[in-house]
């Protein structure tokens, strides 16, 4: 039985390398944007580190972005 | 109405939807990959090489529904000039390549079986490809350019133009005579194909279209946090 579904009377082959190309596809593109996403996210939190308190401050009055960023960022790490 | 894709109002959910859909997605796809390749029964004709169609004709539909939605964007941006459409194009183009060069490997997979052959330049693939072309065309125009706003204005011309394509894709089966086969599936409810076999494409497609969402929330993330990080001493 497990040698028929692996064999798919003779497309397994076909069927299995469009499913594995289908997910390993999705798998690398998976990685590659979270991996983007980290590396821009430790970049802004680490430039907003990097501020004097009072630019800083003003910052994170200012965008609503960046003081949500950074209320997340802090909860995650 | 466009304030509600406004970057400020929709990051908070962003990371919130971003989580949802990871606690749910390994389920759905257990599921849907069950019952495309254990419990739907393989086809008449075409035997088991059939279960190809459940990655092959989500990954088309979705690759032909985000050029359009990138170039119904980029009309709009056209007209009312706003600028997240921009890092929503930006953000859907890699996730539609991604599946139109899906669409075509698989579909050669599907062909060699079926038809005896991995390539011919039939109109519905040759319109696939071109399709590809435009998605390179749409993001080389983003990484060549220096320009934010001529980037931009370049893209969004190769959206609208390569929106031509779409029509020709959708129609070319009826419009030619083609090696590919018809529509299967249609809206009208004039669908040809047993519901044991529409109800794991249908799970693959919401699975597929899970997993777009989920690298769109992303990548729109970091286009985000981009141009935050740029104008950081200006904010």
């Amino acid at each position: 039985m497990i040698q028929n579904f692996i064999l798919m009377n003779g497309y397994g082959f076909f069927v299995w390398l469009s499913f594995a190309i289908t997910f390993l596809a999705c798998g690398i593109v998976y990685y590659k944007t979270y991996k983007t996403l980290k590396k821009y996210e430790k970049d802004f939190a680490k430039e907003l580190d990097q501020l004097s308190e009072t630019e800083r401050k003003l910052v994170l009055d200012k965008s609503k972005v960046a003081s949500q960023f950074l209320a997340s960022y802090n909860k995650s790490i | 109405m466009f304030d509600l894709i406004n970057p400020s109002r929709i990051f908070n959910w962003i990371e919130k939807l971003i989580n949802f859909i990871n606690s749910i997605f390994f389920i759905l796809l257990i599921i849907a990959l069950t019952f495309a390749l254990i419990l739907s029964p393989p086809d008449y004709l075409q035997g088991d090489s059939v279960r190809i169609m459940y990655v092959h004709v989500p990954s088309a539909w979705i690759g032909l529904a985000s050029f359009s939605v990138i170039a119904l964007l980029s009309i709009l941006n056209f007209v009312f000039k706003i600028k997240n459409l921009n890092l929503i194009t930006k953000s859907i183009a890699p996730i539609g390549l991604l599946f139109t060069c899906i669409a075509i490997i698989t579909g050669s997979l599907w062909g060699q079986p079926t038809w005896g052959t991995w390539w011919v330049w039939d109109a519905r693939i040759t319109s696939m490809l071109v399709l590809s072309i435009f998605y390179i065309l749409f993001i080389l125009a983003h990484k060549l350019i220096e320009s934010e706003g001529k980037a931009n204005k370049v893209a969004n011309l190769i959206a609208i133009i390569g929106s031509i394509n779409i029509p020709v894709i959708r129609y070319s089966v009826d419009w030619w005579n083609t090696l590919h086969q018809p529509s299967s599936i249609k809206i009208d409810g004039t669908s040809s194909i047993h519901p044991s076999m529409l109800l794991p494409l249908i799970l693959m497609l919401l699975v597929l279209l899970l997993y777009c969402a989920l690298i769109l929330l992303m990548k729109y993330k970091t286009e985000i946090i981009r141009i935050k990080k740029k104008n950081i001493k200006r904010i």
